[in-house]
């Protein structure tokens, strides 16, 4: 039953996947966030139209500041303002902000949009799609084989990991990938807080069901 | 690739390949999933294990940016609700949509999950518990 990965090919697959990400964007991905950006898009959409504003605000600030020093015919010297440098090097002023500034929202959908695809393509590829109404047998024989109890138990759990995973600020892949490869303190604890309890209520499942 | 065209396709990228990964990895198998969190196959704890240590190493050698972190007050109790329901229902935020994909119909109920439980996060940080920065999405 098992053609699933040898554990370093998973590793393996799983480094490169947060590696690439984190070179080519500068920036941490988290599938738990990317759901909470999602789920609130009428707040986030507003919020980047926000952004967007400024942004042009301070290009028109520039673009003024520009169009008086030529008027006037004084070249920008050590007084004049620090955005006076940006028409010189706008690609190095504008960086730091872009890097620290959360990816756009449809990006996030596309994120979601991709796992499904790409968990598509691996059960496709490896036999394993399987129509089905139920977890198969491990759940069955673990939690519980009674339909309505699944369905109960999947939506609880499913509640607590939203809402855990947020008040937390990030899920296996936010805290667990990224932010443990860079060493975050709050995503160590929040890593082994999370594992520890899951080894718990494993074992629980076992006594208790 | 930091443009708006640069992060839709790295999104795109990254999204794939997890997916395809956290698949064949066996993460969507509740029973693969119950053996790892109890010791019995440390196939799948390797391959999370090992994925977390190779990104240490990676970020180390190419000198990654850290930004300051402070553990806020939502981290624990967060992680301790977030590794209930994992073990429970089987699904980390990423897993359930590649169980969906693999076929399990059910995974759909494990999605309103997380999905009611990330809107109660925010309307329940805003209004009773002010938690803050860094949980809930604020």
């Amino acid at each position: 039953m098992s053609n699933y990965w040898p554990w370093w090919a998973g590793a393996l697959g799983l480094a490169v996947v947060t590696i690439n990400y984190t070179v080519s964007t500068d920036r941490s991905f988290g599938v738990s966030s990317a759901w909470d950006r999602v789920l609130h898009w009428r707040e986030e959409r507003r919020a980047e139209r926000l952004e967007a504003q400024f942004t042009d605000e301070r290009a028109l600030t520039e673009a003024l500041a520009a169009a008086t020093a030529e008027h006037f015919g004084t070249r920008p010297g050590p007084t004049a303002p620090p955005y006076a440098v940006d028409t010189q090097a706008p690609d190095r002023a504008v960086e730091p902000t872009t890097a620290t500034r959360p990816a756009p929202l449809v990006t996030q959908a596309a994120l979601l949009l991709s796992i499904l695809v790409g968990g598509w393509l691996a059960a496709v590829t490896a036999g394993r799609f399987d129509l089905r109404l139920d977890m198969g047998d491990g759940f069955r024989e673990i939690v519980t084989d009674s339909p309505p109890q699944m369905v109960g138990a999947l939506f609880v759990g499913g509640i607590l990991v939203g809402f855990g995973t947020r008040l937390a600020g990030g899920c296996s892949s936010g805290h667990g990938l990224n932010g443990c490869g860079r060493l975050h303190p709050d995503s160590l604890v929040a890593t082994a807080v999370f594992f520890g309890t899951a080894v718990l209520v494993s074992f629980l499942l076992w006594k208790v069901v | 690739m930091r443009t708006r065209g640069g992060l839709l396709i790295a999104n795109v990228i990254a999204g794939l390949a997890l997916g395809f990964t956290v698949a064949n990895i066996g993460f969507g198998d509740f029973a693969e999933l119950n053996r790892m969190f109890t010791f019995q196959d440390l196939r799948m704890l390797g391959a999370f294990a090992g994925g977390v240590a190779l990104v240490v190493v990676v970020f180390a050698l190419i000198r990654v940016r850290r930004s300051p972190g402070r553990i806020h007050k939502g981290v624990i109790p967060g992680a301790v609700l977030f590794g209930g329901g994992w073990a429970l229902s089987g699904g980390c935020p990423a897993i359930p949509i590649v169980q969906v994909a693999s076929g399990y119909v059910p995974a759909l109920v494990t999605i309103g999950g997380i999905v009611v439980g990330t809107w109660l996060c925010r309307w329940v940080n805003a209004r009773y518990l002010r938690v803050d920065v860094g949980s809930c999405g604020r």
